[in-house]
């Protein structure tokens, strides 16, 4: 894939051919510098941001997205990935709870509302519970550490069972200890089989991962 | 379903909405208040018209229509008339009973006489007779002291009937406001002075007036003692403040348009008197006619115009008859209610458009609150836009969270400031008194708010930061400020807006205007969603990359 952003007049190339093929169930570490165009790629595979025209595409299960309606890319950010960004990205108004439920309720229609919304706040509560979240639902997250607001963000990424899972230096903010809980966690979903394009420059974190990939002047590299 | 959720809480998580719905109820509550009175105004003017005239007046003043009775045939011929009847006017002047001793008052008023029997069937007459024993509805409301409760039927059948019951006499009744003895209270019933002492149809009042001869010159004036019977009230400060009723007959005898001989100085009789060579016939200086249900008053009007040409006509080659009526447009008119009021009423309408279309400029102001608002806070929420897309939420899902968020101030602003206009209009008498006559415990309990204020704004000023004190202490002056203008207005003697002397009505109108309401609240709701357009679409239009990449 290529992309290039346009600053003022000046392209700015960051991609140049950059690819990437990633099997189901398996775990990948992207690693580079910083300013190396990582979490462009990742964007890139999330359809938060689009190739240049004629620089590539990204397949799914064998779909190019580009050919895809834009109803039906909305449906895949919803239902086939999970995002987790390195500064969590929570809404501050919603608590622990609703930020958790939001993908499913991006997804549900009204008229499912009231038949669903039951069970889906079940599943939700289970997941945070399963994360030893259980007893901080109802608050804000300003009133959560760091490592839980992460761990918050995670289970929303989880909440609607994506194929797979794109982390933006997920442990990037945090402390070691907590970095490393979360990390297991990661790994915990991985084990259940999730599919995992982990963005990272921490080599040591890199390791755990089923295969390690750097990004070094917009292309990749094993 | 995520939008109900995200507009409820950037509804409720910041005070700005609030503010904005407060705008939005304060501009809607305005145009309706200010329409509704004005429109109120209007219907009142309209319906007085009916109450006091009927709805087509023949005029011909000071000389008067000879032969009205028969005019009064012919009109009560038409289909489109209900009835006629005949009224000489004119002015005079009323010695008052007040005050004790020998000085009394005198009030100019305009005499108006009346057949009673065939004028309450043309005006609202017997309606406004004001002293008369209460219904079963008016008891629920009316004071424990209020004289009418004492009253018994017979001063009502006075007063319809123009005579004194007991002394066997004509009698007066003049509008409630022409005597000073009456003081109208906040509820808006009448309580006569000194505790009754000045109920006037227990009261003699004596009438002057000048009649007028044919060629133009005055006569010797004519007094006559009337005992006042009734008094009217039709809410018209104008009329019930400067009119008096008495008999048809006495008014013409008064005026000296009663029934009268002509007489030949040049020729003598028998007796050696004038020789009388016929008859000046009695004259109404109007006739009040009554449109038949259903028929405009426009349409009565254009028939009356042929009766009165037909009932000259016939006059003309009546030999017998000395005295001919006027032909149209010498001095007799024949109009409309509207069109007799018209310099009064076609000003007041235009106004009324005019302020509908000048509050239309509210509705620019819910727009750009409502743009200001939603783009400040798209703009605050430019990371949150990114968030939800990047876990699926459509563009147009997007879009609609602002959309219906402005919908939602619309409508709740919307109906805040019909229910605000609502209970404005229907107090505004009550409210209007208390500008009047401000009460005391309002300034206590602003002054009493001021100085909690103030102990609120140093306890939370304490450690200096600016907000809380700058907040405090603008609304402790505002709160002051309010105190002192209530104290002043209350030295001052209160401010009276609505002077029943200009405005023509002793109470303001209080009923909400609906179709105004109506219009007020869409055209907010609109423009609401109008304002709240373009920062959806700067919402959807937010890169979702942008919006999280920067911290
Ligand atoms: N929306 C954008 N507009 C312009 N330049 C961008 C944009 N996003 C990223 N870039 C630039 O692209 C380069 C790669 O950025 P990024 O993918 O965030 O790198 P990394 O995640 O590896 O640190 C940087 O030089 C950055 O300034
Ligand atoms: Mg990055």
């Amino acid at each position: 894939m290529h992309k290039t952003y346009r600053l003022g007049r000046v392209d700015v190339p960051v991609l140049k051919g950059a690819t990437l093929h990633v099997k189901p169930g398996e775990w990948v570490a992207i690693l580079g510098p910083s300013g190396s165009g990582k979490s462009t790629l990742l964007h890139l595979l999330g359809d938060l941001d689009q190739p240049d025209a004629d620089g590539g595409e990204v397949r799914f299960d064998g779909r190019s997205l580009a050919s895809m309606s834009r109803r039906a890319r909305n449906l895949y950010r919803n239902r086939s990935i999970g995002f987790v960004f390195q500064f969590y990205h929570l809404l501050p108004e919603l608590n622990v709870l609703e930020n958790t439920l939001l993908p499913a309720l991006v997804g549900l229609h009204r008229w499912n509302y009231y038949r669903r919304i039951g069970q889906l706040r079940k599943r939700a509560t289970q997941l945070l519970e399963s994360f030893g979240l259980g007893h901080r639902l109802k608050h804000r997250p300003r009133e959560l550490s760091g490592g839980e607001r992460q761990r918050v963000a995670i289970a929303r990424a989880l909440m609607n069972n994506p194929k797979v899972l794109l982390a933006d230096e997920p442990t990037g903010n945090l402390d070691e200890a907590t970095g490393a809980e979360i990390l297991d966690l990661i790994v915990q979903q991985h084990r259940d089989g999730l599919t995992i394009v982990m963005v990272t420059h921490d080599p040591a974190i890199a390791e755990r991962a089923d295969r390690v990939v750097h990004l070094h002047d917009g292309r990749i590299a094993e | 379903m995520y939008h109900a959720l995200l507009t409820n809480r950037y509804l409720t998580s910041r005070v700005i909405p609030l503010i904005a719905v407060a705008a939005v109820a304060l501009c809607v509550a305005l145009v309706i208040i200010v329409v509704s009175v004005m429109t109120g105004f209007l219907n009142m003017v309209r319906d007085s018209g009916r109450t006091l005239m009927g709805d087509v007046v023949i005029s011909y003043p000071v000389t008067g229509i000879p032969h009205y009775e028969r005019l009064i045939d012919r009109i009560e011929e038409l289909p489109e008339a209900e009835a006629a009847t005949p009224v000489v006017d004119s002015w005079g002047l009323l010695k008052m009973p007040y005050p004790d001793g020998a000085n009394k008052d005198t009030e100019t008023v305009q005499i108006w006489g009346i057949d009673p029997e065939s004028f309450a069937k043309v005006t609202g007459y017997a309606d406004t007779l004001y002293w008369r024993p209460p219904t079963e509805q008016q008891l629920k409301t009316m004071a424990d002291d209020d004289p009418r409760r004492q009253m018994d039927e017979q001063v009502l059948l006075d007063g319809l009937a123009l005579r004194d019951s007991r002394s066997d006499r004509a009698g007066i009744v003049p509008g409630i406001h022409v005597s000073v003895g009456n003081d109208r209270q906040s509820d808006g019933s009448i309580r006569p002075a000194r505790n009754g002492y000045w109920w006037m149809p227990q009261w003699e009042v004596t009438l002057t007036t000048l009649p007028i001869a044919t060629g133009g010159g005055l006569l010797e004036p004519e007094s006559r003692i009337f005992p006042v019977v009734n008094e009217f009230f039709s809410g018209v400060f104008l009329i019930d403040d400067k009119r008096a009723m008495v008999p048809l007959e006495i008014a013409q005898r008064m005026l000296h348009l009663d029934q009268g001989e002509i007489v030949d100085e040049e020729q003598l009789d028998d007796d050696g008197l004038p020789k009388v060579i016929g008859v000046d016939p009695a004259k109404a200086t109007m006739v009040l006619v009554r449109a038949a249900d259903g028929v405009e008053p426009d349409e009565l009007r254009e028939q009356l115009v042929g009766v009165y040409d037909a009932f000259r006509a016939e006059l003309l080659q009546d030999n017998n008859a000395f005295v001919k009526p006027p032909p149209q447009g010498m001095g007799l008119s024949i109009k409309t209610w509207e069109q007799q009021q018209a310099d009064f009423i076609e000003p007041i309408e235009k106004e009324r458009e005019l302020m509908r279309t000048l509050f239309s400029l509210v509705y620019l102001v819910c727009a750009g609150l409502v743009l200001a608002i939603f783009w400040a806070i798209v703009y605050e929420k430019t990371r949150d836009i990114g968030i939800l897309r990047s876990i699926g939420a459509s563009r147009f899902g997007i879009s609609w969270i602002f959309l219906r968020y402005g919908l939602v101030i619309g409508i709740a602003g919307a109906l805040v400031g019909v229910g605000l206009a609502y209970l404005v209009v229907r107090n505004i008498n009550t409210i209007h008194s208390a500008m009047g006559d401000p009460p005391m415990w309002l300034a206590i309990i602003m002054l009493a708010l001021a100085l909690v204020a103030i102990a609120l704004t140093v306890y939370h000023g304490r450690r200096g930061a600016l907000m809380p004190i700058t907040l405090g202490l603008l609304v402790s002056i505002t709160l002051i400020g309010a105190g002192a203008v209530i104290l002043i207005l209350k030295d001052r003697g209160g401010v009276v807006i609505w002077d029943p002397s200009v405005y023509y009505f002793t109470t303001i109108p209080n009923e909400m205007d609906s179709g105004t309401a109506i219009f007020t609240m869409i055209g907010a709701v609109i423009f609401s969603l109008i304002g709240a357009f373009l920062p959806a679409a700067k919402a959807a239009d937010t890169d979702p990359v942008r919006a999280l990449h920067y911290e």
